[in-house]
């Protein structure tokens, strides 16, 4: 049995699974926001062109990792959308463009059912967009590791976890009282986020020990690499909960929550490269590459 | 229509590597690729008991043509496709190029074609030259030899016969006789792809 770490993705692959992750969660969570707070028209829009944006630039990846990006318009053609997720993943992108924009015409227009319509469309595909970048990964038999119900799970938190941190960068310079009121309940919310991956992370790597041999040669690579326990668990998850925990019981703390908020970040983006990286074959025989 | 596979013996494998130049002489895959060169088809070496109890294989892989192939479940444009006798092919003008089909496979059994392995195809084969467009690349059972009534380049050239080509479906071929009798056996059941290459170990 031989025991191969995968090299066909790397970077830029995990560099479209944050963006495009934060970008859909960006969209969904704002336009909530924007619902449920009356945050005003161009808050819903300012969040809406925010995620789109950070969705494209994940997407220029994308393209980039491609053998030839010239190609790219052949990701339109979406016939295997009853298998592959990557072609369900491309309707859903283009469904979070298509009723993000129409939401934010409905919103400019102030055509309130047809924008509230259109923002839950939105949403929904945001949020789709959030969980398919784990089930791109997921489908794939070939890797154990990724290869587990657990990992959508995982990145869809994640990247809503990075969404509220988002939110936060963009509230911490209001002062008005509904963004004082939506900035805490997102910071609550983040917590909440937090706390649940670490609870699925402990789940993962608990499954990992009862898994086959790929799984734990996957564990034991991100367990021996400190960027994935100093960078990733200590100040991407376990310190940014603490200054959240502690910035959300104090008064005028919103520079503590918006620092944590870029750990979040940082922590968001290695978990997928990392797991990226740990991707490990097992292939059926004796052959190495 | 018939459903083609093939039978590797590994007992009887001289380790030549005669298949892996039959291979890429005929359908120019890029023997000239840094580390070691891009293959359809691969002879591993391996070592096989414990001192002094070893010896040595000699493991042959191609694309295992799956029933349930993973590669097909996962590219988005349908380009990898299953043909009327079940061998797995790739539709060079659809394959977007994305990889995903690369990290599916369970076997190693793809790989990418690009734009330098374009240029010295052109190089080498000149107008014979047979790749024209980036792509991913694998095994076709040499479709077009099928086509024109001749068995695989690996398996046309095997000198100890560790390679056996037939149709599955057809009782009286050497292949179905070694796989219903059971002494041929696929790679990797518990992945439940159903692959189409089997194995004598």
């Amino acid at each position: 049995m031989d025991l191969v770490q995968q090299h066909t993705w790397g970077w830029f692959i995990a560099i479209y699974l944050f963006f495009g992750g934060l970008g859909g969660a960006t969209m969904a969570l704002g336009i909530l926001g924007e619902l449920r707070f009356n945050k005003g028209k161009w808050f819903g829009i300012g969040v809406t062109v925010l995620g789109m944006a950070i969705l494209s630039f994940g997407l220029l990846f994308l393209v980039l990792d491609l053998i030839d990006p010239f190609r790219f318009l052949l990701a339109f053609w979406i016939k295997g959308i009853g298998h592959s997720w990557i072609a369900r993943g491309m309707v859903v992108i283009m469904g979070a463009y298509i009723f993000g924009v129409l939401y934010m015409v409905a919103a400019f227009f102030e055509s309130t059912t047809f924008k509230k319509w259109m923002g839950y469309l939105a949403m929904f595909c945001g949020f789709g967009v959030t969980t398919y970048t784990g089930l791109l990964l997921n489908a794939n038999v070939g890797i154990p590791f990724w290869h587990t119900p657990a990992l959508p799970v995982l990145f869809t938190v994640s990247a809503f976890s990075t969404g509220c941190a988002i939110l936060m960068w963009v509230l911490a310079g209001k002062n008005d009282h509904e963004s004082e009121h939506f900035f805490h309940a997102i910071e609550s919310f983040d917590i909440f986020l937090i706390s649940l991956e670490l609870l699925i992370l402990f789940a993962y790597f608990d499954f990992a020990r009862g898994g086959n041999l790929a799984v734990v040669k996957s564990a034991h690579l991100l367990l021996g690499n400190p960027i994935f326990t100093i960078g990733f668990l200590i100040f991407g998850l376990i310190m940014p909960l603490i200054l959240e925990a502690y910035a959300s019981m104090k008064e005028n703390s919103r520079g503590l929550a918006v620092f944590a908020s870029g750990l979040v970040l940082l922590g968001g983006f290695l978990l997928r490269y990392l797991i990226v990286w740990a991707g490990v074959f097992q292939y059926p025989h004796g052959l190495a590459g | 229509m018939a459903r083609y596979g093939m039978v590797m013996n590994v007992k009887t494998c001289l380790g030549c590597k005669a298949c892996m130049a039959a291979c890429s002489q005929w359908n120019q895959t890029p023997f000239w690729a840094e580390e070691g060169g891009k293959w359809r088809t691969r002879v591993t070496e391996l070592e096989d008991g414990k001192f002094p109890e070893v010896k040595r294989k000699f493991f042959p892989t191609i694309c295992m043509h799956c029933e349930n192939a993973g590669c097909q479940s996962v590219c988005p444009t349908g380009a990898t496709f299953t043909n009327k006798d079940g061998i797995v092919l790739i539709d060079y003008d659809l394959c977007l190029g994305c990889g995903y089909c690369i990290e599916a496979c369970p076997y190693d059994a793809r790989y990418e074609y690009e734009k330098e392995d374009l240029e010295k195809d052109e190089f080498y084969f000149g107008e014979d030259a047979r790749h024209h467009q980036v792509h991913v690349d694998k095994c076709t059972f040499c479709v077009d030899r099928l086509e024109e009534g001749m068995e695989p380049s690996c398996a046309a050239t095997c000198v100890g016969h560790a390679r056996i080509f037939g149709d599955l479906d057809d009782p009286n071929s050497e292949i179905a006789k070694l796989v219903n009798s059971g002494e041929a056996k696929p790679l990797g059941e518990y992945l439940a792809t159903k692959p189409k290459v089997y194995y004598i170990k």
